[in-house]
């Protein structure tokens, strides 16, 4: 019998129930979000038309805001969440996000054309993921420790190039508009993010490359010994995650038009946080793109929406760590149960 | 000629002996019992088997050709699949992916042929490995219990179509219904031409379903005997007494 010759497996499947999809949904690590942010959205819709005046939800601006808001942490929690289902972390991205950007800036100013600083700050990037990498694997050390030292030292080596002060960003007008415009009303970077996260879900649940990066999280002692290169499938995953921290890094610096030393400050634990909400379970090996864009989404919603309601700031910060902490329970719940990806 | 062949094996960790001059055979259509206590060298004797080891100094053969497994995947290549304890599954993928781990059905461009998978899938569980309650292959491997998983395990070596199943102590987290399918399920594959070596401290299930017996004991084997040549007494006492 050839590979072609196997009967369809669907061949007689029985038609589910509601309950039944329900159940699926709930099973997947992003069912639990996608109802949360389902039920958030569907609430602030109507919030938004029973008081257009009070809580301008559905305006145009306050879309605009979002869209323009959503893309860096999203880029980042794409490159932090592959790491993390391949059963690593990296603490230093928002130090990277900030050091590849300065990098960027002062190659433009200096006269280079942004698009060849742009691929330069995310080789860049990626080379910095693969030294973590490397040195975490080499040594077998946490890469949570690793990782921080990258925090602090990238953190440090922008000082070292720049010293305190914000550096200009005026790229040339087609890379403006490519990465900081609009298109047909919608933001470029949103539509750089909606497209990257089409990519990475490809590369994720459609390609060999995914297969092997949960197989490395779930369980790397049986993938390698079934012969996938656990390391290299790793060392991948952290270059990938330096290199959207770079991207990120770009699509903030053509929005702001310079680049401030501590900008990145706080947001690898925003892009982790994310994941974390969105499903994506610490221990490796369970997780989705669909949950990272859900949790960065619905991060920015629940902002959005206390910032129209006029809350202090602290209400946030609060907010948040709760919603992590539920969706960790949920997730440690999920990894004790064995998981679904 | 054997299938498989182990000569004068000799594995050293350090100052520590683990195997000593073994050498045993594995032929056509035949289950081999690889039997010892605690430390009798069995697991690296597995290890060595499918390329996790590589022998201090002696060899293994294959059809009477020499060779030299480096990883696992120079030993599957050669038609041997190592079935663990706790086998070698991720919880986290589905029954097809596990099934196609390290061999999936792509396009050039490393795209995964999902629905051909979970095909093949299906019908290899439903023809080669019976048994009950996987209704479908896009179930969770963390979801099955221990048989189960066995199964899928089995079902993969079925599908490569692998010559020699090394099963290291595969009964030992299952139930007793589970245990009598296993069972079941290496009379069934060795009627079909596929050698199992059943390494166990279990000695009446190994009695159940094996031709012949390997003792081992302190890294050396003891006793090689057919089961027509003994009884379950005999290698009770071989084992306890050595």
């Amino acid at each position: 019998m050839t590979v072609t010759d196997y009967p369809d497996a669907r061949a007689g499947t029985q038609r589910r129930s509601p309950s039944d999809w329900l159940h699926q949904i709930l099973s997947m690590p992003a069912g639990a979000i996608l109802m949360v942010f389902l039920v958030v959205q569907l609430a602030c819709v109507i919030a938004g038309l029973m008081f257009p005046d009070d809580f301008r939800y559905l305006s145009g601006q306050n879309m605009g805001i979002m869209m323009r808001s959503v893309p860096v942490l999203g880029c980042l929690a794409l490159g932090a969440g592959i790491l993390m289902i391949a059963g690593e972390f990296d603490l230093s991205i928002g130090s990277v996000y900030t050091f590849t950007a300065v990098i960027m800036a002062v190659l433009v100013g200096n006269g280079v054309d942004a698009f060849i600083a742009a691929p330069a700050g995310i080789a860049v990037g990626a080379l910095i993921g693969l030294i973590n990498g490397g040195l975490t694997l080499r040594f077998n050390l946490p890469s949570f420790i690793v990782t921080l030292g990258g925090l602090l030292f990238w953190r440090g080596a922008v000082l070292l190039i720049n010293g305190a002060v914000q550096v200009r960003f005026d790229p040339n007008p087609v890379f403006d508009a490519m990465f900081g415009g609009t298109i047909l009303g919608l933001n470029a970077a949103f539509l750089w993010f909606l497209g990257l996260c089409g990519v990475f879900y490809l590369l994720l649940h459609r390609h060999r490359f995914g297969n092997h990066v949960f197989a490395t999280g779930g369980n790397r002692a049986a993938a390698t010994a079934i012969g996938v290169n656990t390391g290299r499938i790793k060392l991948i995953a952290f270059a990938i995650a330096g290199g959207m921290a770079a991207f990120a890094g770009i699509l903030a610096t053509t929005r702001v038009g310079s680049v401030q030393p501590g900008q990145g400050t706080g947001l690898e634990l925003q892009a982790i946080a994310a994941c974390v909400i969105g499903g994506l379970s610490l221990r490796g090996g369970r997780g989705s793109i669909l949950g990272v864009f859900l949790g960065v989404m619905l991060i920015f919603t629940i902002t959005d929406v206390l910032l129209l309601m006029r809350a202090p700031g602290f209400y946030l910060d609060m907010f948040i760590a709760t919603l992590i902490v539920v969706a960790s329970i949920f997730n440690h719940g999920l990894d004790r149960r064995g998981g679904a990806l | 000629m054997s299938l498989l062949a182990l000569h004068n094996i000799n594995k050293s960790f350090g100052p520590l002996k683990a195997l000593n001059d073994l050498s045993f055979e594995i032929g056509e259509n035949e289950v081999v019992g690889l039997l010892g206590d605690n430390g009798a060298g069995k697991s690296t004797t597995v290890n060595l088997i499918s390329g996790i080891h590589q022998p201090t100094s002696g060899h293994i053969s294959v059809d009477g050709q020499k060779q030299a497994f480096t990883c696992r995947r120079d030993s599957a290549e050669a038609g041997v699949e190592t079935i663990y304890q706790n086998t070698a599954l991720v919880d986290s993928l589905s029954i097809s992916r596990n099934i196609f781990l390290g061999r999936e059905i792509t396009n050039r461009f490393g795209m995964l042929n999902l629905r051909k998978m979970r095909d093949i899938s299906m019908h290899v569980l439903e023809s080669a490995v019976h048994i009950s309650g996987i209704d479908s292959p896009d179930k969770m491997v963390g979801d099955l219990s221990g048989g189960q998983k066995q199964a899928v395990a089995i079902a993969r070596a079925v599908f490569f179509k692998r010559r020699v199943l090394l099963l290291d102590e595969p009964t030992s987290a299952l139930s007793v219904r589970e245990t009598e399918a296993l069972l079941n399920q290496v009379l069934k594959l060795k009627a079909e031409g596929v050698s199992s070596v059943l390494v166990t401290h279990n000695l009446y299930h190994a009695y159940q379903v094996c031709d012949r017996f390997v003792i081992m004991s302190h890294g050396t084997k003891v006793l090689d005997v057919a089961k027509e040549d003994t009884s379950i007494e005999q290698l009770t006492q071989h084992v306890v007494m050595t």
